[in-house]
């Protein structure tokens, strides 16, 4: 769909490329690196925007509801690759709509929506919803359509007003949040777009898909991990992170730990706060929370979510405890469209900036942004997403407010300008550490999510089988970590390719690679074997890798930030704990062949994943890299300072 | 998505005999499906003798040698309960699958289950008298 001149296209994609690519993310990627090179604007017409959804995508495979989101960020420093993964019901119905990908591109003249419906596709005015909340959108597109069962995918205010953490929500309160796509679309002055699909997905043996998926879905069903996750849903996390693991990013990552976490506690949701669960599209876990606000100026409202990354990032990361407070302001961020990570980490960097002294009233326009004020971050978001006034510098994410402030950049907790996650590798674990410094949307849980070594524990013999040895199983232990870290991103790249998610292979175990495989024959034909399917997922996070090379991001970008490396945690269960960095990263490399002094995958490694026509191109940014590394020993600071500046 | 796989092969909402309707903003979701009525007002309407009762399971079945696609059925039923088939240009319905429908064995939640009448009634008229006000 080219917005600017307003006309559409279909393309079959033919089953090589399928067989090389799979689907959903591994699509949207090679796409991305194909078509939109290092010189675009995040923000301008030529970048893409690109939906995904993969071949188990609105199949009876468990969990096979998500969707990936994929565009040149805006967020980063320098601007590189960005994606972002949502559950609910937008894919499926993509899918029963006949599409595998849908691309946007150019840029419209005034504000629209696109609507699908089967093979009917249509731009449709959308000045009337501009400037809406997410589930006004939701709710007058419906209206609009006369038809309540399309699906929407809008960004709300902030990603009209091109917070460079705009988010995608889909569903009224599933979010594709990271990488700032909720921007990319608004740049491009689309509001929404709704699917509507009555078609079927074909499978190949229907009997045998069948009796897989009810065997997947009935293990996940007895599964401990995911038994939790439907009881709990992620804020399952707060108690352990807290209280056993000590990664409970307290006031900016200060601290692990605080005497009164269990405020925020999983058990506390669901006894007090919790409405209901949800699940998306062929769930059988319903991780989602569905609550009601019980004391305050909001008492009584009621909303999806949140998950434990919202909760952390509105409650622990800006001092904040109070339950009630904590899934307002979710509420809040979710109707305004941000990413509520990166919303909360630059909130927090004001705030540490504000406690230390770097900033003062004439930065802030005269707010007090003093730590666990509920008041205050109710305003900030709100500022934010409007870009009003000190909401206009965080708007831009805490590394790029930093840098225009020319303050607190130490305090920035982020990767290559990707505000970070709320996750302490100082405590979570360190394959986890490995992704957040090379991940490749900056400090980011979901690069590989490597949870083996946080609950591989509970699958007796997994781990052993998987590395070699269950001692990788300790969360604080180096051995096997860059291997973990390997096999789970590779995983997670098939995952989000398939489209299943996460949540069933790589948080819980209960389906396994060898399962993936099964499922995918009997839904589509297509026989790999598991070191096969494995291999799509490391050629899709090499095309990744390639991607910021080709922003001139390597080996001096793979740094988490500065606390979690040269800061002991303080006190806890982990106290004196620091990530090694310098130990794990090289191994990293080693373990994926990657130059050690570039960061950049060797030719040979590349030329392995079918990829050697990008070991040809990536030659000359090598070249380019190492002069710039060798000249200024910062990270691409020139560059980005001309960026920013 | 168990429903149009175990009966059509292939995985299609706009197949399955069993539809949620979802309202997102209030997080409510509701199953609808044939009641299987005692008086089928489907059965009245079709002029072909194809639907009828079985004896077995107490389900309206459409016989799809003998629809002839009319669509009087589907105007007919006051649930809106029956659909259109695409391919085969035939009217479809719940069949309850033979007596173990897919979509209760395989509902991950409980929401959905299949059972007796009598028991379903007397176990919630237990749970009233103990919990006064609170349906199950």
């Amino acid at each position: 769909m080219d917005l600017t001149s307003g006309s559409s296209k279909v393309e079959y994609i033919d089953i090589s490329h399928r067989k090389m690519w799979l689907g959903g993310r591994g699509f949207n990627s090679e796409l991305l690196y194909r078509e939109v090179g290092p010189f675009v604007d995040p923000l301008g017409p030529e970048n893409r925007l690109i939906f995904g959804v993969g071949p188990l995508t609105g199949t009876f495979a468990p969990a096979s509801s998500r969707t990936t989101i994929t565009a040149k960020s805006p967020l980063g420093t320098p601007e590189g690759f960005g994606d972002s993964n949502m559950g609910g019901h937008f894919g499926p119905e993509m899918k029963f709509a006949g599409y595998d990908q849908i691309v946007i591109q150019g840029r419209s003249e005034k504000p629209v929506y696109l609507s699908v419906l089967d093979d009917l596709v249509e731009i449709r005015d959308a000045s009337h919803l501009w400037g809406r909340r997410i589930s006004e959108t939701d709710a007058m597109v419906k209206e609009d359509l006369s038809d309540q069962e399309v699906h929407v995918a809008a960004i709300g205010p902030a990603g009209e007003n091109l917070v460079r953490y705009g988010c995608i929500i889909n569903d009224v309160s599933r979010a594709a949040a990271r990488s700032g796509m909720g921007a990319v679309m608004g740049s491009k002055n689309l509001k929404a777009v709704a699917v509507r699909g009555t078609g079927a997905v074909e499978i190949e043996s229907p009997q045998e898909f069948f009796e897989i998926c009810a065997e997947t879905r009935g293990r996940l069903k007895r599964d401990a991990v995911a038994q939790l996750l439907h009881d709990q849903g992620s804020l399952l996390l707060t108690m352990p992170a807290n209280y056993e693991h000590g990664w409970f990013c307290w006031r900016n990552f200060q601290r692990g730990n605080h005497p009164q976490a269990h405020l925020l506690s999983g058990e506390r949701h669901r006894d007090h706060f919790l409405a209901h669960r949800e699940g998306c599209f062929a769930c059988p876990i319903s991780c989602g929370r569905f609550s009601r606000i019980k004391e305050g100026r909001y008492a009584g409202e009621t909303t999806g979510g949140p998950e434990y990354e919202t909760l952390a990032a509105l409650g622990p990361r800006v001092g904040h405890l109070d339950m009630n407070r904590v899934i307002a302001n979710g509420k809040l961020v979710n109707e305004l469209g941000m990413d509520s990570c990166s919303c909360g980490g630059a909130i927090a960097w004001a705030m540490e900036c504000w406690e230390k002294g770097l900033i003062g009233e004439e930065d802030t326009g005269g707010l007090a942004v003093e730590w666990g004020d509920g008041d205050l971050i109710e305003s900030l978001i709100r500022m934010i997403a409007a870009r009003q006034g000190f909401g206009d510098l965080l708007a831009e994410g805490s590394f790029r407010a930093a840098r225009i402030l020319g303050r607190g950049e130490e305090y920035s907790i982020s990767v290559k300008g990707h505000d970070m996650s709320q996750d302490d590798p100082r405590g979570l674990g360190f394959a986890f550490g490995i992704g957040f410094a090379t991940g490749r949307r900056g400090g980011d849980h979901l690069q590989a999510l490597p949870c083996l070594e946080l609950t591989g524990s509970f699958y007796p013999g997994l781990v052993e089988k998987i590395l070699g040895t269950s001692a990788a199983e300790e969360r604080l232990s180096i051995v096997k970590k860059p291997e973990m870290e390997r096999y789970q991103e590779d995983l997670k790249a098939v995952g989000d390719s398939l489209t299943q998610c996460a949540f069933t292979h790589t948080w819980s175990f209960a389906v396994q690679l060898e399962d993936m495989v099964r499922l995918l024959k009997s839904a589509t034909g297509v026989d790999y074997t598991p070191e096969e399917l494995l291999k799509v997922g490391g050629r899709i996070v090499h095309l990744e890798r390639a991607y910021w090379n080709r922003v001139l991001v390597g080996k001096n970008e793979d740094k988490n930030p500065r606390r979690f490396t040269e800061e002991p945690m303080p006190d806890g269960p982990n106290q004196g704990v620091v990530f090694p960095e310098r130990e794990l990263i090289p191994r990293y490399y080693q373990v994926r062949g990657w130059e050690e002094k570039t960061g950049f995958p060797l030719p040979k490694v590349l030329d392995e994943y079918g990829l050697a026509g990008v070991a040809e191109e990536l030659k000359p940014y090598r070249k380019r890299y190492l002069e710039m590394i060798s000249k200024d020993h910062g990270p691409s600071k020139s560059k980005a300072d001309a960026e920013v500046g | 998505m168990a429903c149009s796989l175990g009966h059509d092969g292939k995985c299609s909402p706009a197949l399955s005999r069993i539809r949620v309707i979802r309202f997102d903003s209030e997080g409510r979701n509701v199953p609808t499906v044939c009641a299987q009525c005692t008086r089928p007002e489907c059965l009245s309407a079709c002029t072909e003798g194809a639907i009828r009762r079985d004896v077995a399971t107490g389900a309206v079945l459409i016989d799809e040698d003998l629809c002839n696609g009319c669509r009087a059925c589907i105007s007919a039923c006051s649930h809106s309960q029956i659909g259109f088939h695409p391919e085969k240009g035939l009217a479809f319905k719940c069949d309850l699958c033979g007596g173990d429908p897919l979509c209760a064995r395989f509902c991950p939640t409980g929401a959905l289950t299949f059972v007796y009448l009598d028991q379903h009634l007397m176990a919630r008229r237990r749970a009233l008298l103990r919990a006064p006000g609170e349906a199950v």
